[in-house]
């Protein structure tokens, strides 16, 4: 296969240098993006899709990063996009709200199981302080209990005691626990009692650098009851994992019941919005805190959110999902082994986790993934992947072949691994 | 992020990491060697109350550095807290030997301008860095010291323990590309810093040249945006190396 080249999206990267602090900062960046060789990724995307972006050379790619989640019917997908611009004719970002987010507040209030009320904002991190804020406020505590691995935003709080700009004052309440350690949180709670505020995780471990995994059976039931017995009140980030285990939240996926849970990736298929959903009786606590911010209540992303919504309610998106993420894993399994190459698929097939065992330290990984983007899949070596409704099978037997004339590459590179 | 430093972890820095760095200084400058040539064997122990102890090995112009009191010692500097010891490097301490006053004539000959030639490759002028060996024997320098330093501070520091807790088991590479390198060994989440390069690195960080590691370690480029624009090349578990990274940070608030 040949292999593409980076020229313009370089180029445009030293322009970006001078500029805009590390020419691209955080994510989507080729630092915390994990670029290894920074030289053979594309830094810009020209335009998008379904399935696929095209970078500033041309290069076409099939996107398993999906834009890290928010893609999830599809690039300009046709139905959400019309929504959109149906929207945007009339209005979008004005002095007062339009009555569009009463319509989008009733719709996740219909489809997730836990929601009786909806609080939006823009991003996943702008609501993942807020269930926080709403938790010391609802009980008066100040501790919060994370899972070891966790990511729940960039906001000082999320962070830890070694980061640049964030005061140990702000992570001074954190408590770190391991997930699935039931007898380490239960004492933790002894340990605390009523100091505890709240506790937050991911529905399941989806962290970076390590095989994600699931709950142990009954896990999440036995902390549902120790966070009632205890008074605290019980986060589901479902930031990343919402809407593609089920369209009712992760945690109606895994047979228990939040007391707030926090969307956006998925919420509208890239309209920029966010949501804290909660029950009842937090409701007035949410209602107490000073949060607000200036483009919190704009219509197109509500507008697109139910377009969203009601078309992975149609399609029922989870179950595509779940049956194509396999198709394209097993396929990637099978072309390493043709190659000698023990390639581990971990999480759900619709936010996979990929690492090559052949050693413990990625690095052939890393060759691998370097491999694949030069040939047109654009996957990353840290972080778990996205699967999309537009996925076709065209495009995962092409990503098979190309994950493929990837691990041969990296055996001719590596004939002893 | 922690906005001071504690003076206990400084000690282990200034003794391990500085004065280690005399090992380095008589290997890179003829002008140390020199210093040390013709002199009988010498060994000069440090003990810091509640604090590091290690004793400088000096022989045939060369210098090395073990852990802790050398029984057989010929000069023996005693200080009675971290905070005194610390002050031997700031200048606001004179030390006072409890054994080998009759080799006071080595630490003011040879000790003191030995390490009077550290500080000024490790605190260079810019006038100094404009001549290339000047800068060379600089910068190689200042990564032997930065990397014991990221050992002892994650050993030893409130902060450097938090990342040094999320580093899993393994060697890390801290290479320059076509030079130098050091490893640092992770085991139960305690580091230490090995003075050579890493043969099968979990993680590798290389820096592009001695400049950009200079540059680096001087605090005048982010490693983040070094990762960017490829000044830097990582691989590996990059956790590894972002936890470092974050204890390089902590280095330079204890080595400014």
């Amino acid at each position: 296969m040949k292999l593409y080249k980076f020229e313009k999206s370089h180029e445009m990267f030293k322009k970006a240098f001078n500029v805009i602090p590390s020419g691209i900062y955080g994510h989507q960046g080729p630092s915390e993006g994990c670029y290894i060789p920074n030289n053979v990724f594309p830094m810009f995307s020209e335009h998008a899709k379904g399935s696929k972006f095209w970078d500033l050379d041309g290069n076409e790619f099939i996107d398993y990063m999906c834009g890290y989640g928010p893609n999830v019917l599809g690039y300009c997908d046709p139905d959400v996009d019309a929504a959109a611009l149906e929207q945007l004719k009339k209005e979008n970002c004005v002095t007062i709200p339009s009555a569009k987010m009463v319509e989008f507040a009733e719709l996740l209030v219909d489809t997730v199981a836990c929601a009786d009320w909806a609080f939006f904002a823009k991003n996943g991190g702008d609501v993942t302080s807020l269930a926080v804020m709403t938790a010391r406020a609802a009980t008066r505590r100040k501790k919060i209990v994370f899972f070891n691995g966790y990511y729940h935003g960039v906001a000082p709080w999320t962070q830890k005691l070694d980061y640049p700009g964030i005061l140990e004052e702000e992570v001074a309440n954190n408590i770190y626990v391991d997930f699935n350690d039931y007898p380490a949180l239960e004492k933790v709670f002894t340990e605390y009692k009523g100091e505890i505020a709240g506790l937050i995780a991911t529905p399941y471990m989806h962290g970076n650098f390590v095989d994600n995994f699931f709950p142990d059976e009954g896990y999440w039931q036995k902390v549902r009851k120790l966070c009632d017995d205890h008074g605290v009140v019980l986060i589901i980030d479902d930031v990343r994992a919402g809407f593609r285990l089920d369209l009712a939240g992760s945690d109606h996926f895994f047979g228990f019941k939040a007391d707030l849970i926090c969307f956006c990736k998925a919420l509208a298929n890239g309209y920029n919005v966010s949501a804290l959903c909660g029950r009842e009786s937090l409701k007035d606590a949410v209602s107490s805190l000073t949060y607000t911010g200036s483009y919190w209540m704009s219509a197109v992303p509500f507008a697109a959110g139910i377009a969203c919504i009601n078309k992975m309610k149609a399609l029922d998106t989870p179950a595509m999902f779940d049956k194509l993420g396999r198709e394209l894993t097993d396929g990637f399994v099978k072309a390493g082994k043709e190659h000698g190459f023990d390639l581990v698929v971990s999480g759900a097939p619709s936010l996979f986790y990929l690492r090559t065992a052949n050693d413990d330290s990625l690095m052939l990984h890393q060759q691998w993934v370097a491999e694949c983007v030069q040939r047109g899949i654009f996957i990353t070596s840290h972080h778990n992947h996205f699967i999309n409704a537009s996925l076709t099978h065209e495009e995962i037997n092409r990503s098979i072949e190309i994950a493929e004339d990837a691990f041969k590459a990296v055996r001719k590179n590596n004939p002893d691994a | 992020m922690l906005t001071k430093t504690d003076p206990r972890a400084a000690a282990y820095v200034n003794l391990y990491a500085v004065l280690g760095a005399c090992e380095n200084l008589c290997e890179l400058d003829p002008a140390a060697r020199a210093l040390l040539t013709n002199k009988k064997p010498l060994k000069v122990a440090f003990e810091v109350k509640d604090g590091p102890a290690a004793t400088l090995l000096f022989k045939n112009g060369r210098c090395r550095m073990e852990d802790g009191v050398a029984p057989n010692c010929d000069i023996k500097l005693p200080f009675s807290s971290c905070e005194k010891f610390n002050g031997l490097l700031d200048g606001t301490t004179t030390p006072i030997p409890s054994k080998g006053f009759t080799h006071i004539k080595f630490l003011l000959k040879s000790f003191v301008p030995l390490t009077d030639l550290l500080s000024k490759y490790l605190r260079p002028s810019e006038e100094d860095l404009k001549d290339p060996k000047f800068r060379e024997i600089s910068t190689i320098l200042t990564l032997y010291v930065a990397g014991v330093a990221i050992a002892q501070i994650a050993n030893n520091d409130q902060s450097g323990k938090f990342s040094a807790n999320l580093i899993p088991d393994g060697d890390i590479a801290m290479n320059v590309k076509g030079s130098v390198g050091l490893t640092l060994r992770v085991k139960n989440h305690r580091i230490i810093a090995l003075k050579k390069r890493c043969d099968k690195p979990r993680a590798c960080m290389e820096f592009g040249s001695l400049d950009i590691a200079g540059d680096l370690l001087a605090g005048k480029l982010s490693a983040m945006a070094c990762i960017c624009d490829g000044s830097i090349a990582m691989s590996g578990m990059i956790n590894m190396i972002d936890n470092v990274n974050r204890i390089l940070d902590r280095v330079s608030q204890y080595l400014s």
